[in-house]
């Protein structure tokens, strides 16, 4: 009897101890956990580590993580690069704000929004070979007060998204279409063919940060005045319903909204039925940006998918009428605060690596199906670039001088949000024009 | 005599150490400091990296100015409302069902829990798929006037796809919590009611219920608490939309710290909502309490 008692006492124990030990090992796998991303630096005793926040985009981070571990293992400036895994639900002050208050901000962070929060602990560029080899006006939108606080990773563009095979049935040419009218009719040729003309997604964001800067940047045909227009919002000066860009973009909006695909909504998983709508030659249209390719590729390997303008005015002269919009989605920004010397060092070889070798732009710019990551390069010297249908016909503009400033990009954090909750209601029927445009102003002031 | 008493005082502070510090060095630790670090926080120009000066109560002045930290309020207390009523009359009516003396129904409580064990994502996906995809699919094959369109996309029908989700994911916890009070009800007391000839819903009302007001207690506390500092479910079922109209309070506190970057506004958004949540649960508990029959 007492024997069994010992002996059940200690299966009780070895359970019990299993079962805590278990816990710990499970508690450890936390969302901010570090991840070693190769073998030690060639030829070097102590390398420098180099931590990253984040995988730039979550499209291409298996790409990123074996282009770092690629760097790690052939390098020889005694650099090792750690990538901080960043949590995708949580906002970028989220997952960065608790690193530096721990003392281990991450030496390299990449962002576009929260650049200006940043600011005041990041590294100046200017001077540094690599901010000179950026293309012209890549670096505008990170240069605050005079300091370059990042460095571009590629350009993306959004506008129109179309399936060539479906255009082609329908006879429409998307050269041709230069004015708001040629678009209808162009919408009216594809419903001819008896599908739906466009799937208009009304994802928060697809509305809140790239459909609102179509207003923005036809709003004026120079920068300065275009940021001054933004200015005057801030300050809550601006009349938008007595701007006349803003009434064709008004049109605009009702036009896409009256031949969108009924599959079109405003929940969080519409940007899935669009890749399938236009993939599969349900829609001849989307309005959505270049980094659906991969997804709209993938549904349709043989297909091709352009992008073109959304021309707004019924001028085909007006400004912006034949432009697509092209801005930067992110930049490099290298701690000051919290890092030494040799890491900010190591950080810049690191970049170097990837925009000014042979084997780091075949990881930069290469296809996705070599362990690439497709990005379009805008530093000069570059021998690689991306072969798709979709990034020659953004070459095509690009080179024509017809690229559209990103002026979402100058959007204060947060405000994305509030543009995005404005334009559904106006999206679901639920806001008039004077209601719409009263939350826009609105959404400044807050 | 004296030498006695104050030894088992030593012997039952050591005791007490034995088990209890680690736990309240824990406690201090990661509750009791952050949360008065966080109330200092609240009377400073704290911009999430560092504090440069003290503000006074200018942080509370612009939380009370501020129209959608009302808006979130008003919804939260209205799905505290629906989801305290709800739960707790699902969660009680499961525990009567389960304590039903039939062979097998034991079975039926775990399957009744198991919903309270999943969250986040999962419980995101599997509800977007429901309201998305499978009730209108079936609406449209059966001509079911309800479920046409999506639930997660208008304001009204988002408020109580949210109640819902909060009701299947609350009441297997709640139905534990009531079986076990009813488990405890001595059953010389059931069976003195049986031959005093009264009715099962007469024995439910009068003695049932008032012998287990302790479990009452504790649920509401838990559905109160739970309801008000809700997360989750609402940012897993649709991010607090339709345009930010079903933001409840924790996603709003959120939201303007980290996704707006109003760090010191939103921690004291967060103080008022702690004492808010403190003073309703203070309440219920003390008229609860009342309730109790001492044995």
């Amino acid at each position: 009897m007492a024997v069994l008692r010992r002996s059940s006492s200690a299966l009780v124990g070895i359970v019990a101890s299993a079962l805590v030990l278990s816990g710990c090992a499970a508690g450890s796998e936390s969302t901010t956990t570090e991840t070693s991303s190769g073998a030690q630096a060639v030829g070097c005793e102590t390398p420098t580590t180099v931590t990253m926040l984040g995988t730039i985009k979550v499209e291409i981070q298996d790409q990123f993580k074996d282009a770092v571990a690629e760097y790690n293992s052939s390098n020889s400036d005694c650099v090792e690069v750690k990538i901080i895994e960043s949590a995708a639900d949580q906002t970028f002050l989220a997952n960065i704000t608790p690193l530096y208050e721990a003392g281990e901000a991450p030496v390299i962070s990449y962002t576009l929004q929260e650049l200006p929060d940043m600011a005041p602990r990041v590294m100046d560029w200017t001077g540094n070979p690599l901010a000179e080899l950026a293309a012209a006006g890549t670096l505008d939108t990170a240069t605050i007060d005079g300091k370059i606080l990042g460095i571009p990773s590629t350009v993306e563009a959004f506008g129109l998204l179309y399936n060539k095979d479906v255009l082609d049935e329908a006879g429409v040419d998307p050269a041709s279409i230069k004015t708001r009218d040629d678009l209808k009719a162009a919408f009216d040729a594809v419903a001819a063919t008896g599908r739906d003309a466009i799937h208009f997604s009304g994802l928060w964001w697809s509305l809140g940060a790239h459909f609102t800067n179509i207003y923005h940047t036809t709003a004026a045909d120079n920068r300065d005045d275009r940021m001054a227009i933004l200015d005057e919002l801030k300050a809550g000066t601006y009349d938008l319903s007595s701007d006349p860009a803003f009434v064709n973009w008004l049109d605009t909006f009702d036009l896409l909204k009256e031949y969108s695909s009924s599959d079109a909504s405003i929940a969080d998983d519409d940007y899935d039925k669009g890749v399938f709508n236009l993939a599969d030659g349900e829609v001849g249209f989307w309005f959505m940006g270049n980094w659906a390719e991969p997804n709209l590729l993938g549904e349709l390997p043989e297909g091709s998918f352009g992008v073109m303008p959304v021309p707004t005015s019924n001028d085909p002269a007006a400004y912006g009428n034949d432009g697509i919009s092209v801005g930067v989605p992110g930049y490099f920004m290298i701690d000051e605060e919290q890092s030494t010397a040799e890491e900010r060092e190591g950080a810049v070889a690191f970049l170097s690596w990837f925009l000014t070798t042979p084997e780091g732009q075949a990881r930069w710019a290469g296809p996705v199906e070599s362990g690439g990551m497709n990005f379009i390069p805008v530093y000069s010297g570059f021998t690689v670039a991306p072969e798709t249908f979709m990034a020659g016909v953004i070459s095509e503009y690009v080179n024509a001088g017809k690229s559209l400033q990103w002026v979402n990009s100058a959007y204060p954090a947060g405000l994305q949000e509030n543009y995005g909750a404005a334009a559904q209601k106006y999206y679901d029927g639920n806001s008039n024009r004077a209601a719409f445009a009263a939350e826009l102003e609105a959404a400044w002031v807050k | 005599m004296a030498n006695r008493s104050t030894r088992t005082r030593v012997q039952e502070l050591k005791r007490f150490g034995i088990f209890a510090l680690v736990p309240l060095f824990i406690f201090t630790f990661v509750l009791v400091v952050p949360f008065f670090r966080g109330v200092f926080l609240t009377f400073t120009d704290w911009d999430g990296f560092e504090t440069t000066s003290i503000v006074g109560f200018d942080n509370y002045f612009l939380a009370f100015q501020d129209e959608a930290f009302w808006a979130s309020m008003g919804i939260t207390l209205a799905y505290v409302f629906a989801s305290l009523i709800l739960v707790n009359l699902v969660g009680f009516g499961l525990a009567l069902l389960v304590t039903i003396p039939l062979k097998g129904v034991n079975v039926l409580r775990t399957f009744f829990f198991v919903p309270n064990l999943i969250g986040g994502v999962i419980l995101g996906l599997i509800w977007q798929f429901i309201f998305g995809q499978a009730l209108p699919t079936m609406a449209e094959q059966f001509d079911l006037p309800f479920f046409q369109e999506n639930w997660l996309v208008t304001t009204d029908t988002a408020f109580w796809a949210l109640v819902l989700v909060t009701v299947w994911q609350m009441s297997g916890y709640m139905m534990i919590i009531y079986v076990t009070g009813l488990m405890s009800i001595e059953k010389d007391v059931l069976e003195a009611a049986l031959v005093d000839g009264a009715t099962g819903l007469r024995t439910l009302v009068s003695i049932k219920l008032p012998l287990m007001a302790q479990a009452f207690t504790i649920s509401l506390f838990l559905t109160i608490r739970n309801a008000f500092m809700a997360y989750d479910v609402n940012i897993a079922l649709n991010n607090g939309g339709p345009y930010r109209s079903t933001e409840l309070i924790s996603l709003h506190v959120f939201r303007d710290a980290f996704g707006f970057g109003n760090f010191a506004t939103g921690q004291s958004k967060a103080v008022i909502m702690f004492l808010i949540i403190a003073i309703a649960a203070l309440t219920q508990v003390i008229v609860s309490k009342r309730f109790e029959v001492q044995r």
